[in-house]
């Protein structure tokens, strides 16, 4: 049943348009909520009133901050399974002092009906008094910049130092550098963010929201000084997530709003909402220095990250960590200096999207790795084979790489599917070729001490329920699971069922971001359903005398060399002899101890996912487009529970990618978000991309289940720089800052003003 | 969403839906295909307090050829343009022009008089218009005006049109014997907003161009016909064209957040000589 | 109309009356009024493709009509694509099989405009399909698996 490219069951109820996301759902007597929000990036709050407001006929509430039982909310580590450190960053619920970005929530209001809203919203006065802001992360940490929080603009710093990079320089034979910069990018998932609320029948305050995280049930209940038993958050299918559902979006207030009129309450953010207030991928900056052999061996790095952390943290310190730790990419490199910062400004806040900090720093790396072999006269693809990371090499930060590296073998698959590189078009048409490759680690950072925790039971009729927290954001969550009940219990998929995402009813299995639930929800089943089937498989031995060892679940049945018992008669058997036909397990991720700035630690992650890719471009010399012809992503995932669900994540991660790497950008101009719609936030359409081909490599050497590894996130991260490469190839010139709009290609074949910084040595 | 309430009429005639956008005094919009319309609403960006329905408006849709020329309804939709017979015969600049606007569902209810009311400066089908030197006939209800296509915008979004007025119908020249057309866009995906484009007709043959029509959108607050570039071209082989055309004059890109003004410029130079380059290919009976 | 006045839609076969005022999208007529919430709401700027409905067989952005403009007219949402008490036809099944879906939110709005799509004329080549697809945004799939399922759904062309 595993490694079987079986149809998801959620994709039925998609395909026939009955699955209810977050926003489909009414209720009798349900209300409307909205925000209001500050229109200024730095400002003081003077006044607010909502006398206009509540006359307006359908008004039934209107809250601020003092309405708020507690108003902040801790926004640094969303879901621990454990309280592992005292959480240093929060941000208020409404604003009621200070606001510090432009969009920030200063008062909630719920009406009738979503028509009262927007009259309501707009009566609601909110004066400001506007105070210096600071928009760039350098002005940011100069001595007289306007401070956005109390203790100073610098909100978190990573330092990495192995070997001795002075020497490492002193010896190479060639030294590369550059400046790489990426841009303000946005989840656009379809789904804006939405959610009900209400109370029960036994007075649980029940949250349906599209999340990826249900462990808010705890921030929620913190908010409004209830229990955390009398909060429930339950995930629906979700529109997509990709990091942008992690930190509470709708939470707080539909909560805030059904408390407080004991009616259920629904909110529904704007895509203009969306874009303009929910928290971004950070931009980044990114300066290598990289120092090589002539035989193309790496024997420094020198690199320095700045991020811009915008107005509030949320994840921003660890979304740093993870550049840090993966910025020399999937390379053995003795002599290392990582130095990062991630810096408050008046901009929108940032915090986690898919590659969390770990899919920036690969532009940047794989960038290099270009430069390095087009000095020395390389292949690209034999520089990389040189530097290669293997098992039991050991990461700048410390950590000794436990499983089988195949980073060799995903660049042979590639370059054996390519063939030959296409010839142009036509004669204003060039066309090029680039590589990159990645690591990205799957499973949440150790010291969050992460588990998860799964039931499964047989009902008395054979069929089986598995309970699981993990919410479903698209990426085949619980369909993973169903999969591997029925490979373990030996039942046929259709008699599988998953109850996914309830905090009140499904044992809790953490958050559906770090590319974590295969190997933590997966991992849980597992050993849920194995403690079950030893459990079944005891019992009949006992019965019929024969060695447990011997039998097998397959097929419905327990199978033995002399031996056939339908699943139903075991079942009989296990109950005649009180055994339990269920199982509760917690799997529980590996252990680490918290880091430090200076960081150094033997396990910072639980394992990494390597890959390839490869993109053939076509310029236009004339206009500067980029047309991808052909693209190529290889990974090992180590087993591939779904082939179809595997192909889909590096299909969709790739597009991502590639939609970063050539047409994503939010305009941010001191603190003001200019991109307020889809027709100005470019995603890629079908138009846009070729056919993804992906080659699946199986190693067998995950931690997840089956030997699987993570494939959410590691996609996303070679494509910017397999296109950045490709075009360097066709033109020559190189692209260094995202996205590679046709006006940036035309400056490397120097039609413009150049605008990349770096150079060749 | 959250969208301030407004009231909806529907119009059965032009006279009726002028009188009722006179009773608003200006307060009213008219809605065509609403492809247009509905985005600003949805996002705020206009507030009506009413909004009149011209979309079936009797007479309102039609294609006809008589005499040389096309008499279009301003209620005839992009998808009728890109597939009515007479338009692929008769003037596939039009054709070509109508098929990029946006995708299939804009197509299927927005109206050539919808965009062209709009006037947004990048848009295709003022672009097909300004070429063709085509000829508007604007209604007020009571009685009617022509204008050429050139003078119905004023700037940005902004046209000749008056509070009660309506565009009626439009007329275009049918692609004479001996003629090619060309229509050129650079947008950032397919389907998006124009960056630039270009619309060229010409009058070609044995690889001399003998005489043309150049026009380009998105560098300016409305579509620019532009002769001096027609004349460099007169009488020049298209293999010369290059050498004889230069930067484009008379046009004043501007920088934004999708392009730069540089780009812009060195845009329309590119999409001029490759909507003529086609105009004269097709001239000579090539596809 | 100043005040609420009653629409009548056929939606998927079924008769609805409602009332509406006169700013009421066919999106929010059909979610909220009517209940029927298959077409999704994902921009209100008509670019998404999640909200799309056919209105007397025309591929429309439902955001983008006011309800009263849809008066009288006949509606077919993702869910009405197949009649005669079958809920996967040939091209949903080929969605299936395919994986054409994963977080689901676009495929409404995906279907039918793949349906008309088909029935626009064919037979359309992968280029085409992405061509024709343009208007319809997904964050999830990478739009290799649906442009597969229609290419395969294409050749097996049934009731659909």
């Amino acid at each position: 049943m595993v490694r079987r490219d079986v149809p998801r069951h959620d994709a039925s109820e998609k395909i026939a348009g009955v699955a209810r996301f977050a926003g489909d759902l009414a209720l009798p007597g349900m209300l409307h909520a909205r925000l209001v929000r500050a229109q200024l990036p730095s400002a003081r709050i003077v006044r607010r009133d909502a006398t206009r407001a509540r006359e307006i006929p359908g008004v039934v509430a209107i809250l601020f901050g003092e309405d708020v039982p507690n108003n902040t909310v801790w926004v640094d580590v969303p879901g621990q399974m454990v309280e592992v450190s005292a959480l240093k960053a929060s941000m208020e619920v409404l604003a009621t002092g200070r606001v510090r970005f432009l969009g920030e929530p200063i008062a909630l209001v719920v009406a009738e009906t979503e028509d009262v809203l927007a009259e309501a919203c707009a009566a609601v006065e909110v004066e400001l008094e506007e105070l210096p802001g600071v928009f760039d992360p350098d002005e940011a940490l100069a001595d007289d910049a306007p401070t956005v929080h109390e203790d100073g603009n610098l909100l978190a710093e990573w330092n990495i130092d192995r070997g001795d990079v002075e020497r490492g320089f002193a010896e190479a034979d060639v030294v590369v550098e550059g400046e790489y910069r990426t841009q303000y990018v946005d989840h656009a998932y379809l789904e804006p963010e939405a959610g009900v609320a209400w109370l029960d029948d036994q007075g649980v305050l029940t949250i349906r929201v599209a999340t990826q995280v249900i462990e808010h049930y705890r921030d929620v209940a913190r908010i409004l000084a209830m229990p955390e038993s009398k909060v429930r958050v339950i995930a629906p299918y979700v529109g997509g997530g990709f990091g942008g559902k992690e930190d509470m979006t709708v939470e707080p207030y539909v909560a805030l709003a059904a408390a407080r009129t004991g009616r259920p309450v629904r909110m529904q953010w704007t895509r203009n909402e969306s874009l303009l207030a929910r928290a971004k991928r950070h931009p980044m900056r990114m300066r290598y220095r990289t120092a090589a052999r002539a035989d193309g061996t790496i024997l420094a790095q020198d690199i320095d990250i700045t991020s811009d952390a915008g107005a509030y943290a949320y994840l921003s310190a660890l979304v740093l960590l993870y550049s840090a730790v993966h910025a020399c990419g999937p390379y053995d490199v003795p002599n290392v200096r990582v130095r990062s910062r991630s810096v408050y400004t008046n901009n929108v806040p940032t915090s986690a999207m898919r590659g969390f900090g770990a899919m920036q720093v690969v532009f940047a790396y794989e960038s290099q790795m270009d430069r390095l072999a087009r000095r020395l006269g390389m292949s690209p693809v034999a520089i990389r084979k040189r530097n290669a990371l293997a098992r039991g090499d050991v990461l700048p930060v410390g950590q000794t790489l436990e499983t089988d590296v195949l980073l060799p073998q995903t660049l042979d698959a590639i370059v054996d599917r390519a063939g030959e590189k296409p010839s142009p078009s036509g004669p204003r048409r060039a066309v090029g070729r680039g590589f990159a490759s990645n690591l990205q680690s799957y499973g949440r950072l150790v010291w969050l001490n992460d588990s998860a925790a799964a039931w499964v039971g047989f009902h008395l009729d054979g069929s089986v329920t598995v309970r699981c927290g993990v919410p479903d954001i698209g990426g085949g969550q619980s369909a993973s699971l169903a999969q591997i009940a029925a490979e373990v219990l030996g039942v046929g998929l259709p008699r599988v069922t998953v109850h996914f995402g309830d905090s009140a009813l499904t044992p809790l299995a953490g958050t559906t971001t770090a590319t974590r639930q295969l190997l933590m929800s997966g991992n849980a089943v597992y050993e849920a359903c194995t403690t079950l089937r030893d459990r079944i498989l005891a019992a009949v031995a006992e019965e019929t005398g024969q060695p447990s060892e011997s039998l097998r679940m397959v097929d419905e049945a327990i199978v033995g060399p002399e031996t056939r018992v339908p699943v139903l008669d075991a079942l009989v058997i296990c109950r005649r002899r009180n055994v339990p036909t269920e199982a509760l397990e917690t799997f529980f991720g590996p252990r680490g101890r918290p880091v430090v700035r200076d960081l150094r630690a033997e396990r910072v992650f639980p394992d990494f996912t390597f890959g390839s890719h490869l993109a053939d471009v076509e310029v236009d010399l004339d206009t500067g487009q980029v047309k991808v012809l052909r693209y190529i992503a290889c990974h090992d995932v180590g087993r591939a529970i779904n082939p179809g669900s595997v192909a889909g994540q590096i299909s969709g991660g790739t597009v991502q990618g590639i939609g970063m790497a050539l047409l994503e950008e939010l305009v941010v101009r001191d603190g003001v978000n200019l991109t307020g719609g889809l027709f100005q936030y470019l995603i890629p359409t079908a138009a846009d991309v070729p056919d993804i081909e992906t080659v699946i490599l199986e190693s067998g050497e995950g931690m997840g289940p089956f030997g699987a590894r993570g494939i959410g996130e590691p996609p996303i991260g070679p494509p910017a720089a397999a296109i950045a490469n490709a075009i360097a190839d066709a033109v020559g010139g190189r692209p260094t800052t995202l996205p590679i709009t046709p006006e940036r290609v035309l400056a490397c074949i120097g039609l413009g003003v150049q605008e990349g910084r770096g150079s060749d040595g | 969403m959250f969208v301030k309430p407004f009231a909806y009429e529907r119009a059965g005639t032009f006279a009726d839906a002028c009188e009722r956008l006179r009773a608003y005094g200006g307060e009213a919009k008219a809605v065509a295909g609403g492809q247009s319309l509905l985005p600003m609403i949805n996002l705020g960006l206009v507030e009506p307090r009413a909004v009149v329905d011209i979309s079936h408006v009797e007479g309102g849709r039609g294609i006809a050829l008589d005499d040389g020329s096309l008499r279009i309804g301003a209620l005839t939709r992009h998808l009728d343009l890109e597939r009515d017979p007479l338009i692929a015969r008769g003037q596939p600049l039009l054709r070509a022009a109508a098929s990029l606007v946006g995708n299939r569902r804009v197509r299927a209810l927005g109206t050539l008089g919808g965009s062209l009311a709009h006037a947004d400066p990048a848009a295709e089908l003022p672009l097909a218009m300004t070429v063709l030197d085509a000829e508007y006939c604007v209604t007020d209800g009571r009685s009617r005006r022509t204008l050429r296509a050139h003078e119905f915008p004023i700037t940005f979004f902004t046209t000749q049109l008056e509070e009660a007025e309506l565009l009626e119908w439009v007329r275009v020249p049918a692609l004479g014997p001996g003629w090619g057309w060309g229509f050129v866009e650079v947008s950032r995906r397919s389907g998006d907003f124009a960056i630039v484009a270009a619309a060229a007709l010409a009058h070609a043959r044995d690889g001399i161009l003998f005489e043309s029509r150049l026009a380009v959108a998105g560098v300016g607050d409305r579509p620019i016909r532009l002769p001096a570039v027609e004349a460099a071209g007169a009488g020049a082989s298209v293999d010369e064209l290059e050498g004889r055309i230069g930067p484009i004059e008379d046009i004043e890109p501007v920088s934004d957040g999708i392009a730069s003004s540089e780009y812009r410029r060195h845009l329309a130079r590119v999409l001029v000589l490759r909507a003529l380059s086609d105009a004269c290919r097709r001239a000579g009976g090539q596809t | 109309m100043t005040d609420l006045a009653a629409v009548t839609m056929t939606v998927n076969g079924r008769r609805i009356t409602r009332t509406t005022g006169g700013h009421l999208t066919l999106l929010r007529w059909l979610r909220d009024a009517a209940g029927v919430t298959d077409p999704k709401y994902g921009c209100g700027e008509g670019v998404c493709g999640a909200c799309t409905v056919l209105l007397d067989g025309e591929p429309v952005s439902s955001c983008l009509v006011l309800a009263p403009r849809a008066d009288g007219a006949e509606i077919v949402t993702a869910s009405g694509l197949v009649t005669g008490g079958d809920t996967l036809g040939p091209l949903q099944r080929a969605f299936l099989e395919h994986h054409a879906a994963q977080c689901g939110f676009c495929t409404p709005g995906m279907l039918v405009c793949a349906a008309s799509m088909l029935a626009d004329g064919g037979p359309l080549s992968r280029d085409e399909i992405r061509e024709g697809l343009h208007g319809n945004l997904c964050r999830c799939t990478g739009y290799g698996p649906i442009v597969d399922a229609i290419e395969a759904a294409q050749g097996s062309r049934g009731p659909a």
